[in-house]
Parts: structure tokens; sequence; C-alpha cells
């Protein structure tokens, strides 16, 4: 697995991101001073256990969430500041989004979830292009179906499409797979595997499944809203050995604080 | 179980404070016909009362004096010989015989005093300051003196020491000194609104009774008369009542005015509460379908399917009982408020004792029975929810429409046959009723039908809106649930169907008038009279005047009987024209048999249908008894084409005199060629000064006299409109919000891609003015569809013309858009302000 540019930019960059919830003895720090850069052309995978943060790194990076200190950029754009409209327009324009269920809106079909963004934004999506991707999904047979009528993995399939749709600078995948059975997901992966071959596709993926980070170029481990871990070219076996070392690693620090 | 009820009402206040509001406005106008009716009752019952005070026994001829209509009174009348008679009863202490009715007064204006009807005259006695109390001056002593009621002077602009003209329809002009001016008691200038005179009994006879010394009503006081004492005296030609019971049924005829004003608004509030069951059978469907997990989990859990049924009719029970008991609250208030308005405005300032019967719980029995009733259908369907529902994600695909659409159609045929079967008299006495229960039936059937309408209908109004994406899906997110956008628009369906229906009745009406007046009417000015409680007429004498003007070419004048008069044993209304031929003329009328030329003193002139109706030939003789007393064999000289205008039985002008009023009631004036019409008018106006019953108008004027009446009914009707709305905006608003809720999650993945507040706002703004478009859309078709109807069944009689009340069908249109989009305001700022964070989260 290689990638399609030799020359790496930085298509989203944190540095120095706080962010807590609730105030007081409530209070949680989701993340404490993360920084952390994700190359152009590149699939990273972001990984943790549930409380570690991850979620919250990807919202704060896709301008759903706001931070409390630090900055994030997207290409060259800094999204830590800006307000709900220019958000709004920069998660329209720069960010394909794909969660892990909910992705579509019932009453449209395949096509029109797929062109949805463009609709949004009162533009007409590039026909080739779309057409490029129906056709890297398998979905040309099914671009006149409701959501009700495909499966789970097709219904994925369609989010992908929608993501990859506007030639976003970056498409967040929020466990993409972690509602469908091993053969579907299995698709999934390798279809953003092959945007990013292909397309020079930036992604970035929150997930907790080491088979699927193993599709990615590059893993990083978040614990207690920190980063812990940065692994390049992994694969699902050193994906699950540097998690099993990790535990370990949380439980010592944690037993040492106990114990302070 | 019932705790889990009550705390969850509690988390959703505001939804149930909307459905509330709409069962407190049903119950709250159902409650106040009640009690406008109860109070006004009571109030005039009151006093009347007061007027009867004193008074011990009461003695009027025992014929009904329903059978004497109009202006002869003859056959109730009571010789004095008989007042002597009751006078020399044991226990009669005094006894006095009461002579009233209807008298013209002309007043300051040259015009008829009396704001609707003419003056009361009656005879002055010493009964009469036993209730009146004399203000000025002093009873009437000399026949060409009169007292006159304090409504009087305030209607006639005339006082004490000033002379009144007044005649009756049997006795002509005469001057009066008003002498006294009486109130009642009180203080009060009337009873209700009338204004009355008071002559000596010889003056009142004269003007009511023909001159015959006889009298309408004996008054006995007496503490220990007994009414079989009298009745033993006065035989079995008299009705002989207690004070209190001729009391009682005076007040009866005097609250009719009450009555119907308690019949418009239990109109009201039955419509509100109909439109209400479609707000609550609504509310609770949303209510459940948000709770299906939380009902499953119960059911899973083990609870019984009856305890789910109970669980969601708890809810509605305390929903009913509490939104009740406040709209009879209101009721009771509004209630009172419409009595003092009714009071001041149509009864003289009667005083209002305000009466809370006890049918006014029937507005509690209706409210409460209403929401728990339309919460069982919900109630049942949420019993059925199975208990993996609880695992699963909630999923509510659209249910097939079949079912409901064949139960529709079945139901609107059933309404439709009913109406036809009471428009067209074949359900004997009960026409009105079956027609009115067709309606209704049909209301409810059309509304069954609305979910497959909506189909086709949401598609065609979204597609007006699809211009911008966030307006189609608006458009698409309205055609989701055809059920949910059906029973929404359904409630604003019903009351744009009501009014565009009457709408249409007098746009129909107003054609037909215009269509009679301007085709059939060869006339160019028109004299008559606003017809109030008689016909009003002018001298004969002015109508020569007027066909003596040089530049009048034609007249075409009408005399009438209305009552009492008979044709071959039928009481049958007759007229007269002095001259026929001109008159048919005028009123396009053609001869299809015999000649209406020269018509002989025992000639008979009939329009066709009529002389079929009772099998009569051109030739045919047929006896014809007169108002007086008369009778003669008339033979049938013509028979005329059928013609509104001209349809009835005429006879010859020498038959004239035994009308009850031998006056002309209308003239029709034909202006000569190249003669100022207006010029005319004017003239015609001057000749007419001296005639207080009627006046002049041009053709156009005419037709907007006519229709006056029918454009404040109409006016009227929109009220029931503007209720309707509200309940209608209110069901809008619950099922938006529901919307909103329902797709929340899709809200947020649409605000996650890049759709923004603005385009969030458009699009729940869009789904709302569609709904409510739907719903006008299909009320005026509807109301058209009843209008015409009606108007196909009124043909016959008249109403021939069908027109479409376009001016307010566009603005029926532009008042669905403004509820839409004030409905929209609230739900469309919830989903404006979604936390897309919240939306999009699944953990």
């Amino acid at each position: 697995m290689s990638t399609a540019s030799p020359v790496k930019t930085t298509a989203v960059a944190a540095q120095g991101v706080w962010k807590a919830y609730g105030s007081g003895e409530a209070q949680v720090v989701a993340l404490r001073d993360v920084s952390v850069e994700f190359a152009s052309g590149a699939f990273t995978a972001i990984m943790g256990p549930s409380g570690s943060g991850k979620s919250t790194l990807m919202h704060c990076l896709a301008g759903l969430d706001t931070t409390d200190r630090g900055t994030v950029t997207i290409g060259d754009a800094t999204v830590s500041g800006l307000g709900d409209k220019a958000l709004t327009k920069l998660r329209r324009d720069k960010i394909g989004f794909i969660f892990q269920q909910f992705n579509l809106l019932p009453p449209l079909t395949a096509e029109e979830n797929i062109t949805l963004p463009a609709a949004i934004a009162g533009t007409k999506a590039d026909p080739d292009w779309i057409k490029q991707i129906i056709h890297t999904l398998d979905l040309a047979d099914r671009l006149s179906h409701k959501p009700t009528e495909l499966s789970g993995g097709q219904q994925q399939r369609v989010a992908c499409a929608r993501a990859l749709a506007t030639r976003p600078e970056v498409v967040f995948a929020d466990e993409p797979t972690g509602n469908l059975d091993t053969r579907s997901g299995a698709e999934v992966l390798r279809f953003l595997r092959k945007s990013v071959d292909d397309f020079g596709q930036t992604i970035v993926m929150v997930t907790h499944d080491p088979g699927a980070a193993a599709y990615a170029d590059r893993v990083v481990f978040l614990a207690d809203g920190q980063i812990v871990e940065d692994m390049n070219d992994p694969t699902a076996d050193s994906v699950i050995d540097k998690m099993k070392h990790f535990e370990e690693l949380v439980a010592a620090a944690r037993d040492q604080e106990e114990a302070a | 179980m019932l705790r889990a009820t009550f705390k969850g009402m509690a988390s959703r206040k505001a939804r149930l404070v909307l459905t509330s509001l709409a069962v407190v406005l049903g119950t709250m106008f159902v409650a106040a016909a009640m009690i406008l009716t109860a109070t006004m009752e009571k109030s005039v019952t009151g006093v009347i009362a007061d007027a009867f005070t004193g008074v011990d026994a009461v003695v009027t001829s025992a014929e009904d004096p329903a059978a004497a209509q109009g202006n002869t009174p003859a056959a109730t009348l009571i010789p004095a010989a008989v007042l002597d008679t009751v006078r020399g009863v044991d226990g009669v202490e005094a006894a006095d015989g009461d002579v009233s009715g209807q008298v013209n007064a002309i007043g300051d204006d040259g015009k008829l005093v009396g704001a609707f009807a003419p003056t009361i005259g009656f005879n002055w006695n010493d009964q009469s300051t036993g209730y009146n109390e004399i203000r000025e001056g002093r009873g009437p002593e000399a026949e060409n003196e009169v007292i006159v009621s304090g409504q009087f002077v305030t209607d006639s602009g005339l006082g004490l020491g000033d002379t009144v003209t007044a005649y009756s329809y049997s006795a002509d002009r005469a001057d009066y000194e008003i002498v006294g001016v009486f109130g009642l008691g009180g203080d009060r200038d009337s009873l209700a609104g009338e204004t009355q005179m008071g002559f000596t009994t010889t003056e009142a006879q004269r003007l009511l009774t023909e001159g015959e010394n006889a009298y309408m009503t004996i008054y006995v006081e007496g503490d220990d008369v007994s009414t079989d004492a009298i009745a033993d005296a006065v035989g079995a030609d008299y009705r002989v009542q207690t004070g209190d019971e001729a009391s009682e049924e005076a007040a009866e005829g005097f609250a009719v005015v009450a009555d119907v004003m308690g019949y418009i608004f239990l109109g009201f509030g039955l419509v509100a509460v109909f439109v209400s069951v479609f707000l609550i059978i609504n509310t609770f469907t949303i209510i459940v379908a948000q709770r299906q997990r939380e009902l499953a989990l119960l059911r899973a859990i083990g609870a019984a399917r009856g305890q789910v049924v109970a669980s969601v009719l708890a809810e509605a029970a305390v929903i009913g009982v509490l939104a009740s008991i406040l709209g009879l609250g209101l009721g009771v208030l509004l209630g009172w408020g419409l009595a003092s308005l009714v009071s001041s405005t149509a009864m003289g300032g009667l005083p209002v004792q305000l009466q809370v019967p006890a049918t006014a719980l029937w507005a509690l029995a209706v409210g409460i029975g209403v929401t728990v009733l339309s919460a069982l259908v919900p109630a049942v369907k949420a019993s059925g929810v199975p208990p993996v529902a609880a695992m699963r994600e909630a999923v509510n695909p659209p249910k097939p429409l079949r079912g409901i659409t064949i139960a529709g159609a079945t139901v609107t045929a059933v309404g439709a046959v009913l109406v036809a079967l009471g428009l067209t008299d074949n359900l004997g006495g009960l026409g009105l009723t079956g027609f009115l229960a067709g309606v209704g039936i049909a209301f409810v059937g059309i509304t069954l039908l609305t979910p497959i309408l909506s189909k086709p209908l949401v598609g065609l109004l979204g597609a007006v809106m699809s211009w911008s994406f966030s307006g189609r899906l608006g458009k698409l997110n309205a055609g989701r649930n055809p059920r949910r956008t059906a029973i929404t628009a359904s409630a604003l369906m019903i009351a744009v169907a009501l009014v565009t229906g009457i709408a249409t009745l007098v746009s129909s009406f107003k054609a037909t008038t215009e269509e009679l007046t301007d085709q059939n009417l060869n006339s160019d000015l028109i004299v008559m009279g606003q017809q109030g409680a008689n016909i009003p007429t002018f001298a004969p004498e002015t109508l020569a005047e007027i066909k003596a003007l040089p530049d009048v070419a034609a007249v075409g004048d009408l005399y009438g009987e209305f009552f009492g008069a008979e044709v071959d044993g039928r009481p049958t209304a007759l007229f007269a024209s002095e001259d026929l031929p001109t008159s048919l003329d005028i009123y396009s009328g053609t001869v299809a048999e015999g000649s209406v030329a020269d018509l002989p003193d025992d000639g008979l002139v009939v329009n066709e249908s009529a002389a079929a109706d009772r099998d009569l030939a051109l030739g045919d003789t047929v006896p014809v008894t007169f108002a007086d007393g008369e009778t003669a064999e008339l033979r049938i000289a013509a028979i005329l084409d059928d013609s509104l205008l001209t349809d009835g039985w005429w006879v010859a002008p020498a038959q004239i005199e035994h009308f009850t009023v031998p006056k002309p009631m209308q003239a029709y004036i034909q202006v000569a060629d190249g003669a100022d019409v207006g010029a005319v008018e004017d003239q015609v106006d001057d000749i007419l000064a001296d005639e207080p019953e009627v006046s002049v108008a041009n053709n156009a004027d005419f037709v907007d006299q006519q229709t006056s009446q029918l454009d404040t009914l109409l006016a009227s009707v929109q009220v029931l409109l503007a209720l309707a709305i509200i309940i209608a905006i209110i069901g809008v608003v619950n099922t938006l919000v529901l919307s909103v809720l329902e797709r929340t999650r899709e809200l947020g993945l649409l605000r996650a891609i890049g759709m923004t507040r603005g385009q969030a706002r458009r699009m729940i703004t869009v789904e709302s003015v569609i709904i409510c478009l739907f719903g006008a859309v299909l009320g005026i078709a509807v109301g058209i569809g009843l209008g015409w109807t009606v108007q196909q069944a009124l043909e016959e009689e008249g109403l021939t013309s069908f027109a479409l009340p376009w001016g307010l069908i566009v603005g029926y249109l532009v008042a669905a858009v403004a509820v839409g989009l004030l409905a929209a305001i609230a739900p469309a700022a919830r989903a404006a302000k979604l936390n897309v964070l919240n939306a999009i989260a699944y953990e």
C-alpha cells in the first residue's frame, strides 16, 4: 500500500487543543493539549477506548464542536473561532462526513442523497466525478432506490459517495463500519482505501476496530484526552499488540495515580 | 403505571397545553351558547314577570293567534260585553281590556319610527300605570292625544307637545299631540328596543280593531279570583290563564333573539369540538409514537395491553377534565358578555341576570368525552406495540392507505346520499336534519379520504415551492406521512369548506338577483321598502302621480295579499296589478294561453305549474275567498309561462279592495328613451317624500339593498373561520414540532453536511405552508361542492345562477399561507437552533 502523492502537505491540523465539558466538580476534560497533523492524501485512523476523547477530537477537527483553547486548521482555513454560518459553509464546502448510522435522508433517493451537499449549496455536482464514484462503489443500479430499500452496506456505500461527491479537503468517518456485518464493512473500508490511493482523498476515521484501523496508513491512539501513540503502516496484529500494551500502560498509570 | 403516565405528561407540557387549548375553545363556545340562551331567558322572564305584577288572571281568545297572522286580528277579538261579564265574576277587583297592535308613526325624518318593527300601539288605561311610569305630562284623554314611550322619543326625534302622524293598516292617517312620555319599570325606555304609543281606548280601537268595541286581552286583578270561575263565566270561546302562566308565555316569545344567538354559538362550539377531535387524535398519535420504545419497554417488563391503553387514556382524561373545566369557566364569562351585548344592542338595555343552566354541564361532558374518545384509537394502537420494539430502532413504515380510503369513500357516499335526500324533500319533515347530518357524515368521510388525496395534491402544491432545495425537502417532508398531513389539514379543511359553502350560496344568490334585475326586469327604477314585520306599502294616489311624470314611459305595479286569502280552500298568496299587461311586459312575463288584456273582474291569471298543480285549465272556475271574507268564483282567463318574477295567482284590479292592505307594495318604473334616469329618480323621490315606508332606488342600488343583509351574514360566518383557524394553527404547530422531533437526526445530518440555519427554517416553513394550503384547497373544493349541491336543490325555488366567490377564495388561500407561516415560526426556530452534535450522537 503506497500513497499516491510523494509530497505530503498537511490537510488538517490541531495545535494545543483543549476541550472540557461541564464545570466545577462535574467537569470532564475531553481533550488535553492535543496537537496533531493529518497529511493530505493519507488515510489516518484515530483509536482509543470509550471516553478517550477520540470522537470529541474528530468533532473539533470537523467544525462540529468548538475548542476551548488551541487552533484547528483545515487546509489554509482556520476553523477555531468561526461562527455558525462560516462553520456551516466550511463543512459544506471542505468536509465530507460518514457517520455510523443515519447517514441518509429517507425521502430522497440514493442519487439525491449523493448530490445532497451540492443541492444544499445550490450548486451542481460534477457529473463525471459523480459517475466515477458511483461506478467505483457499484451503486449504478441502486440510484433510484430510497434508503429503506437498500441494505445497510449499500446505505453506507451511498454515504461514502455522498462524502466524496464535493471533492472535500477531508472526509471524516465516524465508526463507518460500526453498524455493518464484516463483509459489508470490508467493502466500505476497501473503498475508503481506494479513494485515498486512486483519488488522493484525505480521510480521518474514528474506529475502535483494529481490523478497520489496519486499512489506514497511520493510527493515532488517544487516551484520557491525550495522544499516547502514533503508528505508521499498521496491521491488525500490530494494532492489537499496541492496544494490549497500551491498556497495560494505562492501567499502570491509573495504579500509580491511585497509589499517589 | 399511572405515576409513569403523569411524569411523562410533565415532560410534554407544551404539546399538552396546545391540545388543551383546542378542547378549551370547543367547550367554551358550547357552554357560552347554553349560558347565553338561559341568561337571556331568565332576564326576559324577569322583566315580563315585572310587567305582569298584580295581574292575577288573563283572558284571551281561545282561537290560536298563530292562525290569524298578519294584519287581521279580527278572529281573536274579545267583544266589550265579555269584559263586563268578567268584571261581574266573584273575586274580581278590577278588570280592563287591552287593545294593542302595530301602528305606523312617522318620525321627524319623514320615515317610520322604530328601528326594525312598527310601533306598538295600545290603549292607555288605569292598568297602564301599574307597570309603566309617566315621566312627563299625562295619559291621553282625547282621541287626538297620545302618550309615547321613552324609546319612541329617542327614535322619532319628537317630544312632549309635538304633533305626530300615525296610521295603521286598517285606519288612515291622523295627527296626535304628544301629551305624555312614559318609561318602563326600572327607568328603562323599552322592554327590548320597541317603540310604543298609548291612545285612548276608542282611538286604539279605531286604529286596531277597525273601530269595533273589542279587546285583544283582558287583564284581571283580584287576590282571590279563580281562573275556573272566570272560565265558567266567559265560556269555551275564551282562554283563561293565571298571571304567571301568561307571563311565561309572553317571555317565550321574547327570548327568541337569544335563542337564535344561542344556536349560532352552539354551532360555532360544535364546529370547534369537531375540529378539536382531529387535533386530539393527532396529538395522542404523536405522543404514542414518541413513547413507542417506552411503551414497548413497559410491555417487555410485564405491563398488560389494557394497562398501556389505560395509561394513554388517563393522560387524555386529565387533559379533558382540566381543559373542559377551564373552558366551562371561560364559557360562563363569554356567555355573560354575549348576553350583555345582545341586551344592549338588541334588547334595549335589558338588565342581565346571569344564569348557568344545568345544560352547561353538557359542555363539560362533551369536552371530556371528545378528548377521551379521540385518544382511544391511538391508545389501542399503542397497546399493539410489540415488546421487541423496545430493542429495535423505532421504524414506523407508512401504513397502506387502502382500508382508510375504502372506509372514507363509503362514509362520504352515505353522507352524500343523506344530503341529496334531505335537499330533495325525500325525508319528509326531517329534510333539514337529514341534510345537516349528511354534511357532517360527508365531512368525516372526506377526512378519511384526505390521506389518499394528500399524495397528488401535496406534490402539486409543493411543486410551486420547489424552486429552492430547502423548499423541495419541505415538500417531501409534507408528503412523508400522508395520514398525519391529512389529519392536520382536515381541521382547516372543515372550516374553509363551511364558509366557502355559505359564501358560494351568497354569491349565487347575488348573481341570481343581478340576473333577474338585469335581464328580466325591464325597468330603470324600483319603488319598494325594506321588508320588516310588515310589508311596506304606499298610497295608490302616489302610484298615479309617478305614472303621470312626463319622463316615465311605463310603470309596473304590484299589490299583494299574503295572509288570509284562499284559492279552492287552500291558503294562497294573491297578486294584482292596476295594469297587468304593462306590468307583465316589465317583469318579462309571457302569456302561454288566453289573454291578459281587458282582464274581467272575475278573471284569474296563473302560471303554468301552479295551474297544473291544482289541475286547472284555461276557462275553469275556482272559488276564491278574500281576507275580508268576500268570496267569488273566478275564471282562469290566462295562463302564464313559468317565470320567477310573475309566478303566482293574479286577480283583477277590481278585487284589490278585498285585500288586507289595498295599497301597492312595489312599482317598477320604465324611464322614457333618452330621459335622464337620475332626474326621474329625483322626481320620484320628491313624490315619495310623504311615503314613510318606501323609497326609490335604481337597479344597481336595488341589488345592493337586496344582498346587503347577506353580506352581514357572510361576515359573521367568517368569525367561524377565525375560530377554526386558531385551532388549525395549534394543530399545524403540533404536527411540525413532532416532525422536528422525529427528524432530529435528519436535521442533524443536514446541518452537519452544510445546511444553514436559514435553510432549515425555510424547510419547516414550506412544510407548514403546504399543509395549510392543502387544507384550504381541499376545503374550498368541498365548500364549492356543498354550495353547488344546495344551489342545484334550490334552483326550482329560484336560485338559478351559480357563482363562485372568487375574492373570498383567493382570500382563503392567502389566509392559509399566512397561517402556515405563523404556525411554522416556533417549530422552525426549534429546527434552526438544533444542537448538531446532540442530534447526531448515538452513544
